[in-house]
């Protein structure tokens, strides 16, 4: 065949393609962002293509896709990272790492020293689990800055730590006793503050929006950045208010020639009314592009398993803690689902705890009972406590699941011991049952509440390792090709991409995952620790570095 | 200060028949805040008539959060010009509308009146034994000083007296109004309901007597160690206690309500004295405070 200067062939050391019809190849040949052949050396004759060789020695995949993610993770950064895990900022930085209370109190002091005057010093990913010794205090926070707001966000979400000068603008005293006011043995505050009534309070009187920003155009290009370091290169926002500033800043960053990744947003419902919301997600369909596409929807039906605001089935939390509340009442589910499913749309919804699973996969089941439709792929996120009864009528009615399997690891140790307990922690994120049950599955880091890197999200689903190193249900470990697969193929499946991502196979888009190493023959151990050497998105080349 | 009502109650208790009522009625410069999914349906001519403003509360989250735009919405109404004179925030039909209520204590400028949580008369039993819904409505009950059984006229002699047996199970210190509609007028919903009851029957089907109320002497500064001892011994069956004091030096103005208590800087124009609203078994508290003087 003639040379076509507009094909150009990678060859790698292997190409994990995930094409049924030949899983493995050496080379692939991309024209026009996307892949036109994938094989043996043959494929550059074949093609008349220009052999790239630059991957020569690598394992080339498909680019990885985050299937529940939160591109405000992008914006945390303009705020200083305190975590005990570290974390990867946009610039490439490793950040966080922190072992005690002094090393967290040590470097905003450093970072405090270069403010100017007046503005607020406010900190996020603070986690305390796992230190030893005396608990961050009001006294801690006053040494950092005695004349200025400083406030210490938990990674939970659920708990501030704040100092004097917080406390006396939000009007918290010792005398005060509502609920959330932490207080010490002297029953003095502790500068802990939980739960959104306190906390919101004490938000407003920093007078910064704290953590809740809004999405702009360098959040969004910050986030590429962070995703494509680890080989994304299509990720939701699962949660966007699709306000017009939104809409814009989405649509400006993603039509931006180098922006790294493909952006797949899920309205948030609870936005609109149901009528406002089907017109306008029918709308935002309209408006998609090859790099951006509009058309999830987005339900919450409890909270969060660590903040206890989960809704479980018996026998509830292991400590006793009272359910969580529903985010939205049973019925209002029901006429909601109803409403999205019988006008074509396609269902993200939040459940944590397994009561939130039961009660969203009963009111799909009522809505496809009442508008039968095919291929609707409604997918329960997170769904982390389901049993194999709930895969089951799960599989009976067509839906997909996206576990959250990083939990595993973040808090594992904390479900085994607070929230579910020794046995039912074994369930904890059910990729094997899910897959055994035939449902979809797709896993994820829902960053930024954990740190956004698929090799790390397959690790946990292959090891199911707690930070402590407790494995937790042993059984429910997935294999490494499975664990893969989460994070492509059945990733792109939940998102009704399968047809245009996921995979190595002619005509889809040509994006790619550039490793050091084989995820799928790599020490299972090791597949967090696989050097990314770049991304590939629409054929075009991004060097990690 | 601003007067504040709470109103809970499960989805189809008539919350929002309640509110509308009010504000066709009530004939003040009201605020709605309403937390609840999708729309607004509280009627929005009958706000602007009175020259108020109506804020929807939907969840300012990531994700996994409970919102926490109440606070602002409430400093945002406290900020008007002129300000409104009384806001009804209306709970989410799953909301708990005790924490709710809660923010008003830490939330300068406010007043809590009695917490209102209506019960709909056909459902409540159901409801409650709904095993996907039946924590969420007990819990609602949990502090409320007014339950309000709605459409009665739908329910008969036995149902309804379940419904009362079920309330008093839950929450045997609440006052309990009966009503078809949801259309009680204002004064219905404060701790001093009026002497007379209304003309028509249709206004309010059944009022009973006030709140019992005990004034506390405050002129005299209390210690703050053993005010706040006094504070968490205090009873069930004080539902309220309200006022300006003085805690050691400084005036502060103090909101207590079910063993929950917040201080906040007395407003001007306030004279001292404390008020304590509970229910017939209060005992008297003068003895009691006296102690933290
Ligand atoms: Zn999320
Ligand atoms: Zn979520």
């Amino acid at each position: 065949m003639t040379k076509n200067p507009k094909v150009t062939v990678f060859s790698a050391r292997r190409v994990v393609t995930l094409d049924p019809s030949q899983p493995i190849s050496t080379h692939v040949a991309v024209r026009d962002g996307r892949i036109i052949g994938h094989g043996g050396p043959e494929v550059v004759g074949q093609f008349g293509g220009t052999l790239d060789a630059r991957f020569a020695d690598k394992v080339i995949v498909p680019g990885f896709i985050e299937g529940h993610g939160h591109a405000t993770d992008g914006l945390m950064w303009r705020s200083p990272y305190v975590g005990y895990f570290a974390r990867t900022a946009p610039d490439g930085t490793r950040q966080g790492g922190f072992r005690s209370v002094a090393e967290v109190v040590g470097h905003l002091k450093a970072i405090e020293a270069t403010m100017p005057p007046g503005k607020p010093l406010v900190s996020w990913g603070f986690d305390p689990i796992y230190f030893d010794g005396p608990r961050l205090t009001v006294a801690d926070l006053d040494i950092i800055a005695p004349d200025r707001m400083v406030v210490v966000a938990h990674v939970s979400g659920h708990i501030l730590n704040v100092n004097t000068k917080v406390l006396i603008a939000a009007g918290f005293s010792a005398d005060s006793n509502v609920d959330g006011l932490v207080r010490g043995q002297n029953g003095q505050l502790t500068g802990e503050l939980q739960g959104p009534a306190v906390m919101g309070r004490a938000n407003r009187a920093t007078g910064d929006g704290g953590l809740l920003r809004e999405l702009d155009v360098e959040g969004l290009r910050d986030y590429g950045r962070i995703a494509r370091r680890v080989g994304v290169t299509t990720s939701t926002d699962l949660a966007n208010a699709m306000t017009p500033a939104n809409v814009t800043a989405m649509r400006t960053a993603t039509a931006e020639p180098d922006f790294p990744i493909r952006l797949v947003p899920a309205m948030r419902a609870r936005e609109y009314s149901i009528e406002d919301g089907l017109a306008r997600i029918a709308e935002l369909r309209k408006l998609s592009t090859p790099t951006l596409q509009f058309g999830l929807v987005k339900l919450v039906v409890d909270g969060s398993i660590q903040g206890f605001t989960a809704r479980l089935r018996w026998p509830g939390y292991h400590n006793g803690a009272p359910n969580g509340l529903w985010y939205i009442s049973p019925a209002e589910l029901e006429a909601t689902v109803k409403a999205y499913h019988a006008a074509g749309h396609h269902l993200h919804i939040h459940t944590n705890g397994d009561e939130a699973s039961e009660l969203a996969t009963e009111m799909i089941g009522r809505a496809i009972e009442a508008h039968p439709r095919a291929d609707h792929r409604h997918t329960l996120q997170h769904c982390q406590m389901a049993d194999g009864g709930i895969f089951r009528r799960m599989k009976a009615f067509g839906m997909c699941v996206n576990l959250f399997a990083n939990h595993l690891y973040y808090w594992g140790d904390q479900h085994a011991r607070h929230t579910m307990g020794p046995s039912r922690v074994r369930r904890l994120d059910a990729c094997n049952t899910a897959l055994s049950r035939g449902v979809p599955l797709a896993i994820h880091s829902d960053t930024p509440v954990t740190p956004l890197d698929p090799r790390f999200t397959m690790w946990c689903a292959v090891n199911r390792l707690s930070a402590t190193g407790v494995v937790l249900g042993e059984a429910e470990r997935i294999t490494q090709a499975q664990a893969l697969h989460a994070v492509t193929l059945g990733a792109a499946y939940t998102l009704k991409m399968d047809h245009l991502i996921g995979s190595i196979e002619v005509g889809k888009y040509a994006d790619f995952a550039v490793l050091d190493d084989d995820p799928l023959t790599v020490d299972p151990t090791a597949i967090k620790d696989i050097p990314v050497v770049a991304t590939v998105m629409g054929g075009q080349v991004f060097a990690t570095s | 200060m601003i007067p504040l009502t709470v109103i809970g109650g499960f989805l189809g208790a008539g919350k929002t028949t309640l509110v509308n009522h009010l504000l066709a009625t009530g004939g003040k410069r009201w605020g709605v805040l309403v937390n609840d999914f999708g729309a607004i349906n509280v009627d929005a001519a009958l706000i602007a008539a009175s020259d108020g403003q109506t804020m929807a509360l939907t969840n300012g989250c990531v994700c996994c959060n409970m919102g926490d735009d109440l606070g602002d919405g409430l400093a945002a109404m406290a900020a008007r010009i002129p300000p409104p004179e009384h806001v009804i925030v209306e709970a989410s039909g799953v909301g708990d509308p005790w924490r709710i209520a809660q923010m008003a204590l830490i939330e300068p400028g406010f007043t809590l009146e009695p917490l209102v949580v209506l019960v709909d008369a056909t459902a409540l039993p159901a409801q409650l034994d709904d095993h996907w819904t039946g924590d969420t409505v007990a819990r609602q009950l949990a502090f409320a000083e007014i339950v309000v059984i709605t459409k009665i006229d739908l329910a008969d002699a036995a149902q309804l007296a379940m419904v009362h047996a079920r309330i008093a199970q839950l929450r045997p210190q609440a006052r309990v109004i009966e009503t078809a509609h949801a259309s009680l007028p204002e004064t219905a919903l404060g701790f001093t309901p009026p002497a007379r009851p209304p003309a028509s029957r249709f206004q309010a089907d059944e009022i009973t007597h006030a709140f019992p109320t005990q004034r506390i002497a405050a002129d005299q500064p209390f210690d703050r160690d053993r005010l706040r001892w006094v504070l968490g011994m205090l009873p069930a069956s004080v539902l309220r206690l309200k006022g300006v004091c003085l805690l050691g030096t400084d005036r502060v103005l103090l909101q207590y309500a079910a063993e929950r208590w917040a201080f906040s800087p007395a407003p001007n124009g306030l004279a001292n004295g404390l008020v304590a609203i509970g229910t017939p078994q209060m005992p008297d508290l003068e003895l009691l405070f006296s102690e933290a003087r």
